[in-house]
């Protein structure tokens, strides 16, 4: 850890007078952690008034920052609402967590997107942006964290709403910002 | 898990380049410091390493050359004051647990001991570093601090002769000199360099690492030298000095090798997975002693207020040693990773075979102008590293002395000094100011020397 923590340090300090405020960023990409594992996509089916799906918990990896002090962490994604049946409105939540069961408590919520509207057999772009529960900043400290993807839908119509939220992109910018000087 | 191998470039570079800022040596005198580094008294660079001043008289009448020069630690006074003793464990400049914590900052005290008062810090660095992790990606951007990762070899040398005695004869010295060379050389390899200076992206399979190369050496010495004048007076005259060595070596250690982290398929699967490789060679004392030949030369000429002088040390100084052994150790640990268990082995190698090492040939060149109350003054130094370049000058009115310099550094940086001082009969109160740059930011920070004489 201390290796790591060296080693982020160093690079965090070894600056050079020009542009920023001396900080440590990392654009950790999770959607390449997720892609093709199929934990990519939220499925949904919701045949009365509402109801709500689930992702599979996927661990991402992270360098560690050990005793440094994570200042914010900002998420910027897209995502396809692809609505197979029925109408209403879906919205997304991201949950983060030291461990794949974390991810199922409600203080595990990082960020909620709000609902958007989405009819039959139609694909809805959406975006997933904002800055992630300061509550949580702690787990970017460490190697690993977990990640999983929330669906809550409110159906319009008789007909179920039924089809699958599918990420497209999901960068976590980490801002480390320590007394280094 | 991912940073270690970008720590061992920046820490190579953070020592190079202080090692670098720092290679003028440790100076403790504030009148020189005043000029910039420049040296003009008989005690400094010249008699180290031109073989005539040993004969060339002293002129204290002009420059004012004191026997003891006291140092004022107003460094340390302010260092202890900011860092107390008593709390030093618990003090976030000194704790790893601290948020406070920089190890920049803690090498840089090391390498640059605060003897004398930082007046004006050089600016807080201020740069964003980017990183960019995927599954199977790593990039990282120094942004303009990338500029100042080394493209070439760095490193810190010392070629120096820790004692001299001897009886002097009419201008003919016998003795024994004791000779002590220590050299460590680094070297980013390509790979890494890319990494950092160019934010290449981390590839499969591939070791990120520093080519390192260290030694140390010494011994004694017998030597027989000459330093004399071969014409003219003490007004105006031409003076020669030579000395030849006969080197015993008492020991030494010599390494070349590579240490770094090697990246696996895909990327994160080993992200930590230090590896080192290193050829030694050493002759232990107790061994047989090494032995060869060298020699100084040196040359100074005085025409009235005109001071010229060259040097050369250590000329043709290639130590054999007889009793050599090797040793090839390797190093590469999994553990981290999960993928085994520590490999790490040494083996050794031939045995009592002859080796030869050379000391670096050191060089000066040195002029001086003294007209009425004003002393000019220059010299180039190299001693296997580069050189440096010092001009200065002092100008004495009354009881006051202004002084100010210039240097150029091995990194052909340029310094500025300036100061001034009291005397009042046999002792003197100086004071200096030096500009210096760290290895982290291309802008000055001031240090202010302060230091008493006796004359």
């Amino acid at each position: 850890m201390k290796a790591k923590w060296l080693g982020l340090a160093l690079v965090s300090a070894a600056v050079a007078a020009g542009c920023g405020e001396g900080r440590a960023i990392f654009n950790v990409d999770v959607y390449s952690f997720l892609k093709g594992t199929g934990r990519d996509t939220i499925p949904y089916l919701v045949p009365g008034l509402s109801g709500s799906g689930s992702s599979i918990p996927q661990k991402i990896n992270l360098p560690g920052a050990g005793s440094s002090i994570v200042d914010s962490v900002r998420a910027l994604g897209t995502v396809d609402l692809i609505n197979s049946t029925g109408s209403g409105s879906l919205g997304l939540q991201v949950f983060l967590a030291a461990d794949s069961a974390g991810t199922y408590n409600a203080a595990a919520l990082a960020i909620s997107v709000p609902a958007k509207n989405v009819s039959p057999a139609s694909t809805t772009p959406d975006t997933i942006r904002g800055d992630l529960s300061a509550a949580l900043n702690a787990l970017f400290t460490k190697s690993q964290l977990w990640i999983r993807f929330g669906a809550s839908a409110s159906n319009a119509g008789l007909t179920p709403l039924q089809g699958k939220a599918a990420l497209k992109s999901l960068l976590l910018t980490v801002i480390i910002k320590d007394k280094f000087f | 898990m991912r940073t270690p191998f970008v720590g061992v470039g920046l820490v190579a570079l953070i020592v190079g380049g202080a090692a670098a800022a720092d290679a003028q040596g440790l100076i403790t005198d504030a009148r020189r410091v005043g000029m910039g580094g420049l040296s003009l008294s008989r005690t400094g660079n010249l008699a180290r390493y031109n073989a005539a001043y040993r004969a060339v008289a002293a002129r204290a009448d002009r420059r004012g050359q004191p026997k003891l020069t006291i140092p004022i630690p107003l460094g340390l006074i302010q260092f202890f004051h900011d860092h107390p003793l008593s709390n030093i464990s618990n003090d976030p400049a000194f704790n790893h647990d601290s948020a406070g914590f920089n190890p920049v900052e803690l090498l840089n005290t090391f390498l640059n001991p605060p003897l004398f008062l930082e007046v004006k810090k050089a600016p807080t660095p201020t740069n964003d570093v980017v990183f960019g992790i995927g599954k199977d990606s790593l990039r990282v951007n120094l942004g303009l601090t990338a500029a100042l990762v080394p493209q070439d070899q760095f490193g810190i040398s010392s070629s120096s002769r820790p004692l001299d005695p001897g009886i002097d004869i009419r201008g003919v010295r016998v003795g024994v000199m004791g000779w002590l060379h220590e050299e460590v050389q680094f070297e980013l390899g390509d790979r890494l360099l890319g990494f950092l200076a160019d934010s290449q992206q981390a590839t499969h399979n591939t070791t990120y690492n520093v080519l390192v190369h260290g030694i140390v050496e010494g011994g004694l010495a017998p030597t027989v030298s000459y330093a004399g004048r071969v014409a003219g007076d003490t007004a105006m005259g031409l003076y020669v000095g030579g000395a030849l060595h006969y080197y015993l070596g008492v020991g030494y250690f010599r390494t070349d090798g590579t240490g770094g982290d090697s990246i696996g398929n895909p990327i994160f699967a080993r992200p930590l997975n230090p590896v080192a490789q290193t050829l030694t060679r050493y002759s232990k004392a107790g061994n047989s002693l090494g032995h060869g030949v060298g020699g100084d030369v040196g040359l100074a000429l005085v025409t009235g207020p005109i001071e010229i002088g060259v040097g050369v040390n250590d000329i043709g100084a290639t130590i054999t040693w007889p009793n050599t052994r090797t040793d090839t150790a390797f190093y590469k640990d999994s553990t981290v990773a999960g993928n085994g268990p520590a490999v790490g082995y040494s083996r050794p190698g031939l045995n009592h075979i002859e080796t030869t090492t050379k000391l670096p040939v050191s060089y000066i060149a040195n002029l001086a102008y003294t007209v009425g109350n004003t002393t000019l003054g220059a010299d180039v130094l190299n001693t296997g590293r580069g050189s440096i370049v010092h001009v200065g000058g002092e100008q004495r009115v009354g009881v006051i002395v202004l002084r100010g310099g210039v240097a150029r550094d091995q990194r052909k940086r340029l310094e500025f000094g300036w100061g001034g001082g009291l005397r009042f009969g046999g002792l003197g109160l100086d004071l200096g100011f030096w500009t210096h740059t760290n290895s982290l930011s291309n802008q000055r920070g001031i240090t202010m020397a302060t230091s008493l004489s006796i004359y």
